[in-house]
């Protein structure tokens, strides 16, 4: 059931959408914005940070952007092609493409930025490129990869803020980290950097030389660093602020600046990540190791709850691993409802004995607090004896990295494709101390591994659908972590503000398009 | 001469405590869970050991901690500050970027609490046992009583988003484009309902102060000689009830103008203020070493400079006092 | 005249022990009048005040009692600001008494020691301290002692170096006693009412600086303290008053009935200074 609000957002949504197609875009006026939190530096690549893909997504490219359907469409690459045995993908590059510094880019950027740039810096690069065995650049504007094995999510892995796109003529043979242009960085973007002042704001100027005819429309973006959600909130409503980003204001107050004239809100542009909320369940020792332990903690939580009162009905309760925006996902699952008494069945059956555990709050703002507050009342009802750890940032990572807690919150991104996204939480050699990031709860079993793996190269995609159902059958049963919510992270933005949404990143690099109706 | 020997001494025994400081404040920090490559790595959202282990290592965080003190402690010797891990800018930069707007605010709202607190505690006295007087000591007991943030808060939602007059954050407009004199009027604008609501809290404080000491001062053997020659009461009452009254209350604000940095804290970040306090909360958030320390220092030296300074002004207003303590 | 009757003489004094009381009460009879947890969600959350039975002050963001929370609060926050008075009077009595009775080169590293914690500004030492302790009402009341004791020592310090040359204590040392004997028996008493005034406007600091802590997400989650509810009633200001409204007037109120009761035992303590007022 869509609560009220969800259905006026959708019928705001379609009106926008018919609205948008009418009319004709007009060229100029500069957008102000926010960025939470200020981002510790802008070179894409080299630091992955929520706020800097945010920023500076709209002055670094990737070879490809994806719909909201995460469809694959030309930005640099203009074109693309995958052999029979789906292991070699070429790519042909635009020709008319200069950096913000008048260099041609060209084949060998591509070239250097992903055999030597991303394979040095970039994490979630290196994840993609440990099935790649070379990448030749053919003639000028054309790069071939060719892969160790078929690869399911390649093609989805070309996305500005995973793969950026810098240019070779300024790093090549430099000390990255140190390097002079990190502080003024120069992509193909339709946006130039202009200034940094910190702790006030980040302004970016239009591309005059873009190679998209009459892109951008807007001469400028200004990114707004204001700390307190509070403040945030009073300067989108006194108007200093066009757009409010996903995530930049607390939920509660969501109904109340949409309810605004002339704000509108979309819950699309998050495709992409699709933050998945999870609870760590350690499966290593206490009674959280024990299944059915876990299986009554997934019957004592009110999700719905959560859903309407904490993210204003936005998101959606997933059945289990796999979220309704990942790719093959089994609706056959018998859904974890609100059931306080089967929990207690469960809790009795296993002989629980009232040892206390702990919960781990998410240190990410109110909403995650009052969330895991919720969580440990809907626990204590059920008869488990649990108690709230407050942390802070370093606190939080420090207790998940030493597998020193019993229950914790926490989101992943599942970019697009269940081999980047969610088989990483699962598989077993994906256990290491010290990663907030891997298989925290420390989950075996062979059978989950061999068929991720298995999925993971399979080739074509029935094969693949075929061995993901399988699996989320099973970890459906084991319950390796709590399945809490695909979050809604709805942006909010002046009703003027034309086409910002474009793309399943939204406006990572939404401003492209973006124009101003004034 | 004296004055210049007893500030040399000061500054001495200052270096000194300076660096007491340092090496307390590095060994407390570290006792902090996570650290910074974790949380980069962290806001990542995605990294491997070969990520975590490049970052400890451009830290420096891979070194036994002894190695990581001396070299602090000999970087400091030579006014080097070090990186910020975050934003892999000079400490010393981000810091003098930022103490500027604290200065403003925390001096502003400084002499905006000592002239008032004076005035008021001065009126209060002279009004002891009438209802104005227990009305003043009434206000200023409830602003005492108040949470700090909650005047914030509420201050913003009445002045800035009911009734407009003033900007509810920053500390200029950005984008405006302003020089000149219109900067200085935009900035002015900006800095009203942060100072005040500092202000606030602290002139509470001097008007309690104040009305306190000068009770006392009145009971002094020279108030009661200066009555008994006929002096108007309020010239007794500014000459020589308040001059000698002020001498405790330069003591207490001295203390008081080192510490404002620290309630600056919650000042700048319901105002979005661009200060070093916000900065410092930030840096311990994000386990930013560096940038911690080198505003713990930095905050630690203006409490000690202050205290020179009020050292010396006591001194200036009392010249009874000749190099006691 | 008797100890009360002088207290009594200081009208905002009474009203202020009437308050303190009033705070007391609910904070003892919170469990009776409202035995669930103040942490369960019992209605549905933003009920206004007074729109319900039950629910006299409104519900919150999760539609918990706010009522509920009010008096279990009080519990907790009185209880937080007693105990790390407590602590800070530990901390800062021994060290202002030691360094006043000794003097010397053992009163100089003390004092400089008092002098090192007061460069370092309080409110951001507090937060550094229950940041790397995590939060927790043990490290909140820590943080709060090792931020307040400087003053108690440095009260201690100068009144012991008042009183240690007193006739009373060179006859104590002429028939023997030990020093800390003397310390304990002879001159801590004598200094008791000071410090006493001292206490009563520490608990009231200690209060707001709970506040404080809880507003910049540094409370401890399992108790519901005045300073967590207006903390996490702060995101929601704009569409519940209520819910920071109510715990702000009660931190006002305490804060204020123990300044107000601070004030009278100064003058009904110390009778020669107020008589001359």
């Amino acid at each position: 059931m869509k609560t009220p609000l969800a259905l006026a957002i959708s019928a705001a949504a379609l009106a926008i959408s018919t609205a948008a197609m009418a009319e004709e875009p007009q060229s100029g006026g500069t957008i102000n914005t926010i960025i939470q939190p200020e981002p510790p530096g802008l070179v894409l690549g080299m630091i992955q940070n929520a706020p800097t893909r945010t920023v500076a997504g709209n002055i670094y490219e990737g070879l490809l952007r994806y719909t909201t359907d995460l469809e694959p469409m030309p930005q640099l690459a203009e074109s693309w092609e995958v052999s029979e045995d789906g292991r070699t993908y070429t790519f042909h590059l635009r020709e008319n493409v200069t950096w913000h510094d008048g260099e041609p880019f060209t084949a060998d950027d591509v070239v250097f930025s992903a055999d030597v740039f991303h394979r040095e810096l970039n994490p979630s690069a290196r994840a993609v490129l440990q099935h790649v065995e070379s990448i030749e650049a053919t003639d000028d504007h054309t790069v071939v990869f060719t892969l160790t094995e078929p690869f399911g999510p390649f093609l989805i892995s070309f996305e500005a803020g995973t793969f950026t796109m810098v240019p070779e003529h300024l790093y090549a043979g430099t000390d990255f980290r140190n390097n002079e242009h990190n502080d003024h960085p120069i992509g193909t973007g339709p946006f130039k950097f202009a200034n940094w002042e910190r702790g006030t704001v980040i302004e970016l100027v239009k591309n005059e030389a873009y190679y998209e005819e009459g892109l951008p429309y807007l001469d400028g973006v200004n990114w707004h660093i204001i700390p307190d959600g509070g403040s945030r909130a009073v300067a989108f409503e006194n108007e200093t602020i066009d757009v409010l980003p996903s995530g930049t204001v607390e939920n509660f107050d969501i109904p109340r600046l949409s309810a605004m004239d002339n704000v509108c809100m979309t819950e699309e542009g998050h495709e992409y990540f699709s933050p998945f909320a999870m609870l760590w369940m350690n499966n290593r020792e206490g009674p959280t190791a024990d299944k059915r332990f876990r299986q009554a903690v997934m019957y004592a939580m009110d999700r719905e709850f959560a859903k309407d009162v904490l993210w204003n009905g936005l998101g959606n309760v997933p059945l289990s691993a796999f979220g309704s925006n990942a790719r093959f996902q089994n609706d056959d699952l018998e859904p974890y409802d609100h059931n306080p008494e089967r929990a207690r069945e469960l809790l009795e059956e296993m002989g629980y004995d009232g040892e206390e555990i702990t919960i781990l709050p998410l240190p990410y703002g109110e909403t995650w607090t009052r969330w895991a507050e919720a969580v440990q009342q809907n626990l204590r009802e059920v008869g488990i004896n649990v108690r709230t750890q407050a942390t802070d940032v370093g606190g939080w990572n420090q207790r998940l990295g030493d597998w020193d807690y019993d229950l914790a919150f926490t989101y992943l991104f599942q970019y697009g494709d269940p081999a980047l996204g969610i088989s990483r939480t699962y598989l077993s050699d994906n256990i290491a101390k010290g990663s907030p990031w891997n298989n925290v709860e420390g989950y075996e079993n062979e059978r989950v591994d061999e068929l991720f793996n298995a999925a993971a190269t399979a080739f074509p995609d029935e094969e693949r659908e075929a061995l993901y159902h399988e699996v989320q059958e099973i970890l459906h049963e084991d319950v390796p972590v709590g399945w809490l919510m695909e979050l809604g992270f709805p942006t909010l933005y002046r009703c003027d503000v034309k086409d910002l949404v474009t793309s399943g990143v939204g406006v990572n690099d939404g401003f492209k398009d973006a124009w101003l109706d004034r | 001469m004296v004055y210049a020997r007893l500030i040399l001494m000061r500054l001495f025994k200052a270096v000194i405590v300076l660096f007491l400081i340092v090496i307390f404040n590095f060994l407390l920090i570290q006792m902090a869970p996570g650290d910074p490559a974790a949380i980069l790595a962290g806001e990542a959202g995605a990294a491997d050991q070969e990520f975590l282990n490049q970052l400890r290592e451009r830290f420096g965080l891979d070194q036994p901690m002894y190695v990581q003190l001396w070299r602090y402690v000999s970087g400091i010797a030579m006014l080097d500050f070090g990186y910020s891990y975050r934003l892999g800018v000079p400490v010393f930069d981000l810091i003098m970027d930022r103490l500027p707007a604290t200065l403003l605010l925390t001096g502003t709202a400084f002499l905006l609490s000592l002239v008032l607190g004076i005035v008021a505690g001065s009126m209060a006295a002279a009004r002891v046992k009438k209802p104005s007087g227990s009305l003043i000591m009434a206000l200023a007991l409830v602003f005492y009583a108040t949470p700090l943030f909650w005047v914030a808060l509420m201050s913003v939602v009445v002045f800035s988003v009911y009734l407009g007059w003033l900007p509810a954050y920053g500390l200029y407009t950005v984008g405006a484009g302003h020089t000149g004199f219109a900067l200085v009027l935009d900035v002015a604008k900006h800095l009203v309902l942060p100072a005040t609501t500092l202000a606030l809290f602290f002139m509470a404080i001097y008007t309690r102060m104040t009305r306190t000491s000068m009770l006392d001062a009145a009971q002094q053997d020279y108030v009661k000689t200066a009555r008994a020659k006929g002096l108007k009461p309020s010239v007794i009452q500014r000459r020589h009830i308040l001059r000698n009254a002020l001498l405790p209350i330069i003591t207490l604000a001295g203390l008081q103008a080192g510490q404002m940095v620290g309630g600056a804290i919650l000042t700048e970040t319901v105002f979005a203020w661009p200060g070093i306090g916000r900065l410092m909360f930030e840096a311990l958030q994000q386990r930013d070493y560096n940038l911690l320390l080198g505003i713990f220092f930095f905050s630690a030296a203006l409490v000690i400079v202050f205290n020179i300074i009020t050292d010396l002004v006591y001194r200036l207003a009392d010249p009874r006092i000749k190099g006691a303590s | 005249m008797s100890f009360f009757a002088r207290f009594a003489q200081n009208r905002g004094a009474l009203v202020g022990l009437i308050i303190l009381l009033l705070m007391i009460a609910m904070a003892v009879l919170a469990p009776l009048l409202f035995p669930e947890s103040p942490w369960r969600m019992v209605q549905r959350p933003f009920l206004p005040p007074f729109s319900q039975d039950g629910f006299p002050l409104g519900t919150d963001t999760m539609g918990r009692n706010v009522a509920s929370g009010l008096m279990h609060g009080a519990w907790v926050s009185l209880l937080i600001g007693l105990v790390s008075t407590c602590v800070a009077l530990l901390i800062g009595v021994p060290l202002g008494a030691i360094a006043g009775y000794y003097g010397g080169l053992i009163d100089d590293c003390l004092m400089r020691f008092t002098e090192f914690f007061q460069t370092i500004p309080n409110f951001a030492l507090a937060i550094v301290l229950v940041a790397i302790m995590q939060p927790s009402v043990t490290s909140i009341v820590l943080a709060i002692a090792m931020v307040s004791w400087p003053p108690v020592a440095r009260l201690v310090r100068a009144e012991f170096m008042s009183l240690r040359n007193r006739e009373y204590v060179e006859a104590a040392r002429l028939v023997g006693q030990s020093n800390t004997t003397i310390i304990l028996r002879q001159i801590l008493p004598n200094t008791l009412s000071p410090i006493i005034v001292l206490a009563s406007l520490m608990v009231a600091t200690a209060i707001l600086l709970e506040s404080a802590l809880s507003f910049l997400g540094l409370g401890d989650p399992n108790v519901m303290s005045w300073g967590y509810m207006i903390g996490a009633a702060r995101t929601v200001i704009r569409q519940a008053w209520w819910l920071s409204f109510f715990p702000g007037v009660a931190i006002l109120l305490t804060v204020l009935a123990l300044n107000l009761v601070g004030e009278g035992l100064d003058d009904a303590l110390n009778p020669k200074l107020s008589r001359e007022r």
